[in-house]
């Protein structure tokens, strides 16, 4: 009875130190700030959120990216936060590393109790997956963005609705500017790489236990590698299925695409592979395991603008020459008011696993 | 429990037509060389079938010769070690049921309802989650499906005594426990690392057959068949009744642990190295026992056989027919349900007009 009280007592003081912020902000925006999210619903929030859970796996580290701090992100998936550990983030914010990924199991069914926990004013959770896993969080009474994943417009849209919900519009501004500025970039140049120099790239979604791929249709991955002027190998596949090396060895990708989810996983396994090492792309030393920076560099994120100069580089070297190292400085200083170390960036593109890999020379430090 | 009777008779008076008695296992171990033939020289890679049969030959009579090209690779070191281990986890696990069957004089049984599929797919997705695997993987699956089967026999052991019915029910709760042990380890795997390793290795699959697997699973698999075809005799003789068998001079429950002991080792042995594959234990002993009959001596060669032949056709098609690997549980059970279906409709209807 006693301990419940004192609950009670906190909440009350947080409740009222949440409305003392409210009533501040109130005072400059005047009106609710209003977000019409991927399933279409208005999402009314009083004031900037100010404490924020993200249950897709990228949106954690697109938080703190948006705001520029680890500041206002109070939970997160398990998955992000392995992310965080893993990579640079941890480093950068070290104080993201205490972040509560208790909130949700990793297949994104809240737990409600530990969400109520840490007093969000914002969740954000996938749209377009059923009600199973969002109707407990509306039930608690908490504000709920849904978001959808899957193509660079989402990931835009996404990234703008979060933005505009802590009360940072014009940081989301800069961001998509830079991300239409790239895009646009790397297209007018692939544009005129007639179709037979396109290589076949061969993006594996998973590889050490079984083996899968993908694809293209509605494949964030097909579409990068389309953009910086290659050919999803997987092309033929229906969404995200298992094959085997008799299989690869049959597309016989001229490059080939390692995930970075996996932590125990390097190009070594291919050049280990008695079939893939006689593939194309392990001839031509043309295997690639996907960095890991501010989040993993598969998936959209607030860092993609970067993994396509890193893709444009490797697979065109005649056309492009994006200069990574600085690009990548650059890009950290602005998201995360970092300054990026050479060490820092060797972690992040794997130099010690694969900088002896065809086309890798042109990251060196100098 | 009469049916096996008469069908034990049965096979003792059609014993005088040798040829005739030959006659399905000539049948069956064609199946199996097509089988196996076939699967050699089909799959997602194109090698024409002469340069497959080329390549086959040539490593026949040159064993020792580097493997270099990627038509040889394709053939020597995916396709046949994932044929040689389909053929023998199919033989294995065929020749399982057709001892459990006996033992329980039950055309039900399979090694699921002993409870040791699970206590052998709960050891593989705890050494998955430890990060073991190859022999180690092996030990804990052989002996975590082995205590599952104890743990069986200590819950069905009721006043010194060991009634069927008990058995079957313990393997059901035992069954269940495990498989919740699974669920359980699935929940706290590390989604990015061990899960997808453990779902897809419980779905069961040849794709990741190489050599090795071949030498970690062989043994058991080969040990626990040669095994149980010695006790063939023993196996005749408890599909009779505790009493009958007891008066033939057997020890029912003893004889009828080591059978259980062989089965876990062959089970274990397979689910090891390419998951859990259902189906096999039922369908390939239904069928075989049809074309027959009931004595042990005749039908465990027999399954081996037959079973061989259709998990290396089920795997060939599982890994030829998309571009996508098809689990092969789901084709296990497509063409096992139906012809399951059709076998028991069958044999049921023979029975009656008898």
């Amino acid at each position: 009875m006693l301990a419940n009280r004192a609950v009670i007592k906190r909440a009350g003081a947080i409740a009222l130190a949440v409305s003392i912020i409210g009533a501040g902000a109130s005072f400059s925006l005047a009106d609710d700030i209003v977000i019409t999210d991927h399933e279409n619903r208005e999402v009314r929030l009083p004031a900037p959120a100010e404490r924020i859970v993200t249950i897709p796996m990228p949106m954690a580290s697109g938080v703190i990216a948006l705001d520029g701090s680890d500041s206002k992100l109070v939970g997160l998936n398990p998955l992000s936060l392995t992310a965080i550990r893993e990579g640079i983030l941890g480093k950068i914010f070290p104080e993201a590393n205490n972040i509560s990924d208790a909130v949700t199991s990793t297949d994104f069914m809240p737990n409600v109790e530990a969400l109520a926990a840490v007093n969000p004013d914002l969740v954000v959770q996938w749209g377009g997956r059923g009600p199973e896993i969002v109707d407990p969080i509306t039930n608690a009474g908490l504000n709920t963005l849904l978001i959808k994943y899957g193509t660079e417009d989402l990931t835009r849209q996404y990234m703008t609705m979060v933005a505009t919900a802590i009360g940072k519009p014009e940081r989301i501004t800069e961001l998509v500017e830079w991300r239409d500025k790239v895009e646009k970039d790397i297209a007018a140049k692939t544009a005129a790489i007639p179709e037979d120099e396109r290589p076949n790239v061969l993006y594996l979604g998973r590889s050490l236990s079984d083996i899968t791929a993908s694809g293209s249709k509605s494949n964030y991955n097909a579409w990068y590698i389309d953009l910086t002027g290659g050919k999803n190998a997987a092309a033929e596949l229906e969404g995200s299925v298992s094959i085997n090396r008799e299989q690869i060895a049959q597309w016989d990708p001229e490059v080939i695409l390692l995930n970075s989810f996996e932590p125990n996983l390097d190009v070594s396994w291919v050049y280990n592979d008695p079939i893939l090492s006689l593939t194309k792309a392990a001839q031509s030393k043309r295997v690639y395991k996907m960095p890991l920076g501010g989040y993993r560099w598969d998936p959209p994120n607030q860092e993609s603008p970067l993994t396509w100069m890193w893709l444009a580089d490797l697979l065109h070297p005649e056309v492009f020459d994006y200069d990574l190292r600085a690009e990548m400085k650059k890009a950290y200083k602005v998201l995360y008011n970092y300054e990026l170390s050479d060490a820092d960036i060797d972690g992040i593109i794997w130099t010690a696993q694969q900088g002896d890999a065809a086309g890798y020379d042109q990251f060196k430090a100098n | 429990m009469a049916a096996t009777a008469d069908g034990v008779a049965d096979d003792v008076r059609h014993r005088g037509s040798r040829a005739g008695a030959l006659a399905p296992f000539a049948v069956f171990t064609a199946l199996l060389a097509l089988s196996v033939l076939v699967s050699l020289c089909v799959g997602r890679f194109s090698v024409p079938v002469p340069r497959a049969i080329e390549i086959l030959f040539s490593f026949i009579t040159n064993p020792g010769r580097a493997i270099e090209a990627m038509d040889e690779r394709i053939v020597l070191l995916v396709r046949t070690p994932r044929v040689v281990l389909a053929a023998f986890s199919g033989a294995a696990l065929a020749t399982a049921g057709v001892a459990l069957q006996g033992v329980f004089r039950n055309p039900l049984v399979s090694p699921e309802v002993l409870g040791i599929s699970q206590g052998a797919a709960f050891g593989g997705a705890l050494a998955i989650t430890l990060g073991i695997w190859g022999i180690p993987l092996l030990a804990v699956v052989f002996v975590s499906g082995l205590s599952a089967l104890i743990f069986v026999g200590l819950l069905a052991r009721i006043d010194g005594r060991t009634e069927i019915i008990t058995v079957i029910l313990s393997g059901m709760v035992v069954g269940s426990l495990f498989s919740a042990f699974v669920s359980l380890l699935q929940f706290i795997a590390d989604p990015n690392s061990s899960l997808p390793a453990i779902v897809y290795w419980l779905m069961g699959s040849f794709a990741t057959a190489t050599w090795e697997r071949v030498l970690i699973s062989a043994p058991g698999l080969l040990i626990g068949m040669g095994l149980l075809w010695t006790l063939r005799f023993r196996l005749n003789v408890l599909s009779l009744d505790d009493a009958e068998a007891r008066s033939l001079g057997a020890r029912p429950e003893l004889e009828r642990w080591m059978i259980f002991g062989l089965v876990a080792l062959v089970v274990g042995s397979q689910v090891a190295v390419s998951g859990i594959v259902g189906w096999i234990g039922l369908v390939i002993p239904h069928a075989s026992r049809l074309m027959v009959g009931h004595d042990h001596r005749r039908l465990l060669p027999a399954s081996a056989v037959l079973g061989a032949a259709f998990m290396v056709t089920i795997d060939t098609l599982a890994r030829t027919v998309t571009a996508a690997e098809i689990p092969l549980g789901v084709l296990t059970a497509i063409v096992g349900a139906p012809v399951f279906a059709l076998l028991l409709r069958r044999h049921y209807r023979d029975r009656s007009a008898r």
